[in-house]
């Protein structure tokens, strides 16, 4: 990054001002306003900036939906009526199994992204592929689990506690769902159109959902499970 | 659609080095070894602090009532992981807004939750249980 | 097969909704007919309905607002009539009905009258405020729209088949829930605002994507008119905070339904927390309401007094200090539900400190004012009467912050009155100055201005003589939402409160009157230039009505009040700018996305109230086929050539040297 010719203390300056730890790599922005780059003195920005920002709003307001199911399972899981706790009905093998699909369906699904950005079709498709089989994975034994549950008689029309139980997980695994039809409905549409503009746009979009959806599990395999098989 | 869309130098597709971008979007040139190195990292550290936190939970490593607690940090942990190596959300000025929206949501989710584990746990200490109340109309 | 559909569902024996179904179904009808015989359908389909210009759309956000507050303004005359004739009388509602009117009352007036109205200013006004052609998602908004006429709708057909709830705008559980209220009524309400709520949310993450990511050339965050400012934090609690609505109705919904147990009296429910859950919504979204009406203020108070704003950043800073305060303060409408005295006194602290915001904004517009050349045309009228009858509104709301005094007046009619005053004379208020102030803007012609001053002054007189008594009612110890009244010595303030509804009504008409003559005389009243009022930010800049690109050249702002530099150049130069390079244009093409995700929305709302669910799953699916052919379509914008820009760039020009000519002519600006 130096530039021949200045004298040192100007150089200095410019490093410290780009680079002031010396970790050999520098913030991917520039200082100086970019032209499309939406920073307000330039005019707006590229339809790719908006498209990724706008579903970055979208997600956070995902996430309050998320937190008042959180709330709700927090005010309400001690309240049991007399039947099952929490203690009783974690699994935490099976949260094991779920866990490890969703985490590794997360890294497929970036190495999907860095093949898009690559351009090959082929390892784009194939790992959506994976991510979106690694998904239904997740899906099936959390079905599992509901179906199990509700042959013992643990359903959420038993108590407040297990109705803002099925509630919150039930909600992430639609969401899941969701978003593996989703999946199919990308995965059709880059084998038929390709990489245009607005189907990269809408695998950005996906992308910041399948991660989003991952950060939630963090907290509900915390929250729910553990804690609730310690209590 | 601003008539920038027809200037054919400012609309390249591909994302240019100095723009802002989304949580997870990232420019070319660094997709090559940057990208997947951060999956690979991203992956690698979500899996230690994963099987940290179920190994945890069953065990006696450490005083039994601090488990709760480190099971929090260690899912929020997590979180931070996935945001910067997944998400890719940096200080950078490429960034900025994105993480501005970023703490305006965590803000809210604090609020909402924290305020109302707060307010229900002293109306549950003051009000009579509903079971109570239903049996007074008996 | 019909689910628990039957003929039954229609009010036979009821005769006033029998007869104001019987009167709507028939207005519907000619309106229908009229639109057919004339051949109006195409223009209809192609210029509105499928429209995805944000001026089009704000206008029949405005359009659906302005309709329901008229619904909401009938069931409250109702209202004010039943408690002046049920003291030691039957009155001439009963129980039921007279339930579902003030619900339906404040369900209609909140979120179907002043959000729409609210939503479509913000969508109207932001594109062309900074200086683009667009919000960020224009078919998006075109979606958001309908899905908010289609909350509408439900509300609406819940008159003619089956019920309204009869619980309060807000349905508190436990008599909300399907042990206490097995009809449809809480139903209706359930699924017209869950998708008017999806609906508001897209125009929330719309404008804050578009305020953050599409501003014209040289328009920086502090350059930005100040209703940008507030349109910014509105929305970004509309992000916030109706995800909040979202999951409690949702989880009231999964108790009606399946019986679940969120917020039952049994089995370890809690209704407590609809509640608190259902108010963490609920505050942030009047201040939802509200803060682009200041919004509307700012831009009136500068241009009325041909001043720039006072204290601009402080502007700024105390939106900014309202959004993020406002989601701190909800408990302050529970205080009475016993959460006890620390958790009493940390929000009746936050909801006391909100107040400073808006005092630095009041002070700001005063001083505004001071030593301006103030010039009293109708939309500063609405906006002057605003101050007096806002600052006394919220003192009363800084009494409730304190929660000894809220244990007095909590659901009185002193509570009452205080919200009326602040949303009227914030929300309402503001709605009619912006109307009056945007009107030329948005069709072309200005609005007659006598009828405007005798409809502000019926408004604001009627207004305090309904709702005055109101206030002296509550300290009298009267509660709310009383259909029989039993204490003879509050007669004669009822009385009086019936009088300010016979003033409002006045009011009402003399603003249908103004719309009429102003339509009959439009050519008299024609806007020829694009800036009627001396305006300051970039909407004037355009003709009136803008062409649907709004800006031929996308400006490039050099400072702060765009327009106003533009427009000092050009008389201190004589002459305007020189003409600019003309470049082809690309706009997004018109979809039916919208209408067609609507009509599937409104039918599985409908098979979801009545239980006729092989219904719901039909509108499921198509709504979802819908949503997959929209994303399979291969034609997204077209092109407008450089000469039609050029065109319509040169009548705006030409219209521009006359007004340049006129300006000069009179005394030097400011």
């Amino acid at each position: 990054m130096s530039d021949i010719g200045l004298p040192a203390s100007v150089e200095a300056l410019r490093r410290v001002r780009e680079d002031p730890h010396r970790l050999g790599h520098h913030a991917h922005g520039a200082r100086e306003p970019v032209t499309g780059a939406g920073h307000g003195a330039t005019g707006p920005a590229q339809k790719r900036i908006i498209v990724g920002y706008g579903f970055w709003i979208f997600l956070l307001s995902d996430i309050v939906v998320f937190s008042c199911f959180f709330a709700a399972f927090a005010v309400q899981r001690g309240e049991t009526a007399g039947g099952p706790s929490m203690a009783e009905i974690v699994d935490v093998r099976r949260v094991v199994f779920e866990t490890a699909a969703l985490l590794l369906s997360s890294y497929t699904c970036m190495l999907s992204f860095a093949s898009t950005n690559a351009r090959s079709r082929l390892w784009t498709e194939v790992f959506l592929l994976v991510t979106g089989l690694l998904g239904l994975v997740f899906v099936l034994l959390e079905v599992q689990e509901f179906v199990e549950l509700a042959g013992r008689g643990i359903t959420p029309q038993r108590s407040g506690m297990l109705t803002a139980f099925f509630g919150l997980v039930g909600l992430h695994g639609l969401h899941v769902t969701a978003g593996g039809l989703w999946l199919a409905t990308m995965m059709a549409q880059v084998l038929i159109k390709g990489f245009r503009r607005e189907i990269v746009h809408r695998l950005i979009c996906f992308n910041l959902f399948w991660h989003a959806l991952d950060i939630v599990w963090i907290g509900i395999f915390t929250i729910v499970y553990l804690m609730g098989s310690i209590a | 659609m601003s008539n920038l869309e027809s200037d054919r130098d400012l609309y390249a597709g591909p994302l240019n080095d100095l723009e802002d971008h989304a949580p997870g979007d990232e420019p070319p040139e660094e997709e090559s070894g940057h990208w997947v190195r951060n999956a690979n990292l991203g992956l690698g550290f979500s899996i230690v602090l994963t099987a940290s936190a179920f190994l945890l939970a069953g065990s006696h490593v450490i005083y039994a009532p601090a488990i709760p607690v480190a099971l929090i940090v260690l899912a929020i942990a997590q979180m931070g992981v996935h945001l910067v190596f997944f998400l890719h959300v940096t200080t950078g000025p490429d960034n900025t807004n994105n993480v501005l929206a970023l703490a305006f949501g965590i803000l809210v989710v604090f609020l909402v939750v924290g305020g109302s584990i707060w307010i229900m746990a002293h109306l549950k200490q003051n009000m009579m249980p509903a079971a109570q109340l239903m049996q007074m109309q008996q | 097969m019909f689910g628990k559909l039957s003929l039954s569902a229609i009010p036979l024996s009821q005769p006033i909704p029998l007869i104001t179904s019987g009167v709507v179904i028939l207005i519907v009808i000619g309106v229908l007919s009229l639109v057919t015989i004339k051949g109006w359908w195409p223009y209809l389909w192609r210029e509105w309905i499928t429209s995805v210009d944000h001026k089009r759309i704000g206008v029949m956000y405005c359009l659906l607002g302005v309709l329901m507050l008229i619904r909401g303004f009938a069931d409250a005359i109702m209202m004010r009539t039943q408690q002046a004739m049920a003291i030691n009388a039957p009155g001439y509602l009963p129980p039921e009905h007279y339930d579902q009117i003030f619900t339906a009352h404040g369900t209609i007036m909140i979120l179907f009258g002043a959000m729409p109205l609210v939503l479509g200013f913000m969508n109207f006004l932001v594109p062309l405020q900074l200086g683009v052609r667009d919000v960020a998602f224009p078919t998006f908004n075109s979606v958001g729209f309908w899905l908010t006429a289609s909350g509408a709708l439900l509300v609406n057909l819940s008159l003619f088949i089956g019920e309204f709830a009869r619980t309060g705008w807000l349905p508190y559980p436990p008599l909300s829930e399907a042990t206490y209220t097995p009809g449809v009524g809480v139903d209706y309400y359930l699924w017209a605002v869950q998708i008017s709520g999806v609906g508001t949310l897209i125009t929330g993450i719309n404008v804050v994507t578009t305020v953050l990511k599409m501003r014209c050339r040289g328009m920086s965050y502090l350059r930005m008119p100040v209703f940008c400012w507030t349109a910014l934090a509105s929305c970004l609690l509309i992000v916030a905070a109706f995800p909040v609505l979202t999951a409690t109705l949702a989880m009231l919904t999964l108790d009606r339904y399946v019986g679940w147990h969120y917020f039952t009296n049994t089995a370890g429910g809690n209704p407590m927390m609809f509640v608190n859950l259902v108010w963490a919504w609920g505050h942030p979204e009047v201040y939802i309401l509200v803060l682009p009406a200041f919004g509307i203020y700012s831009e009136i108070f500068s241009t009325f007094s041909g001043k720039p704003l006072f204290g601009y950043r402080s502007m700024v800073v105390a939106t900014m200090f309202i959004c993020v305060v406002s989601m701190m303060v909800w408990l302050h409408h529970f205080f009475t539900m016993g959460a006890g005295a620390a958790v009493n006194t940390f929000f009746g602290i936050s909801s006391s400190i909100i107040a400073v915001g808006t005092g630095v904004k009041i002070y700001n517009w005063i001083f505004t004012m001071y030593g301006g050349r103030v010039r009293f045309e109708t939309p500063m009228l609405w906006s002057m009467g605003f101050i007096f009858t806002f600052i006394i509104g919220g003192l009363t709301g800084v009494l409730l912050a304190v929660p000894p005094a809220d244990f007095l007046t909590h659901n009185s009619m002193f509570l009452v009155a205080h919200f009326h005053n602040v949303i009227i004379g914030g929300v309402v208020f503001a709605i009619f100055a912006g109307l009056e102030f945007w009107f030329p803007k948005a069709f072309g012609f200005r609005l007659h201005e006598g009828w405007g001053k005798a409809a502000f002054w019926f408004a604001f007189i009627g207004f305090w003589v309904t709702f005055t008594p109101l206030y002296v009612l509550g300290l009298l110890g009267m509660t709310r939402r009383l259909q029989h009244i039993n204490v003879p010595e509050w007669r004669p303030w009822l009385y009086v409160s019936v009088i300010g509804v016979g003033i409002l009504i006045l009011g009402v008409i003399t603003q249908v009157m103004q719309l009429v003559v102003s339509i009959r005389d439009r050519e008299r009243l024609r806007d020829v230039t694009g800036d009627p009022w001396d305006g300051r930010s970039l909407e004037w800049a355009t003709p009136s009505p803008p062409p649907f690109f709004n800006f031929a050249v996308m400006p490039n702002v050099e400072g702060e009040e765009a327009y106003w530099g533009i427009k000092l150049r050009a008389v201190e130069s004589q002459q305007l700018s020189p003409e600019p390079q003309y470049e082809p244009i690309e706009m997004p093409v018109n979809s039916p996305v919208g209408f067609y995700t609507a009509f599937f929305a409104s039918v599985f709302g409908f098979s979801m109230i009545w239980h006729i669910w092989w219904l719901a799953a039909v509108a499921l699916v198509a709504a979802f086929a819908g949503f997959v052919g929209f994303a399979w379509r291969d034609v997204h914008e077209f092109e407008v050539p450089a000469e039609e820009v050029a065109r319509v760039d040169r009548a705006r020009r030409a219209a521009r040297e006359a007004l340049l000519e006129r300006l000069s002519r009179q005394e030097a600006l400011p």
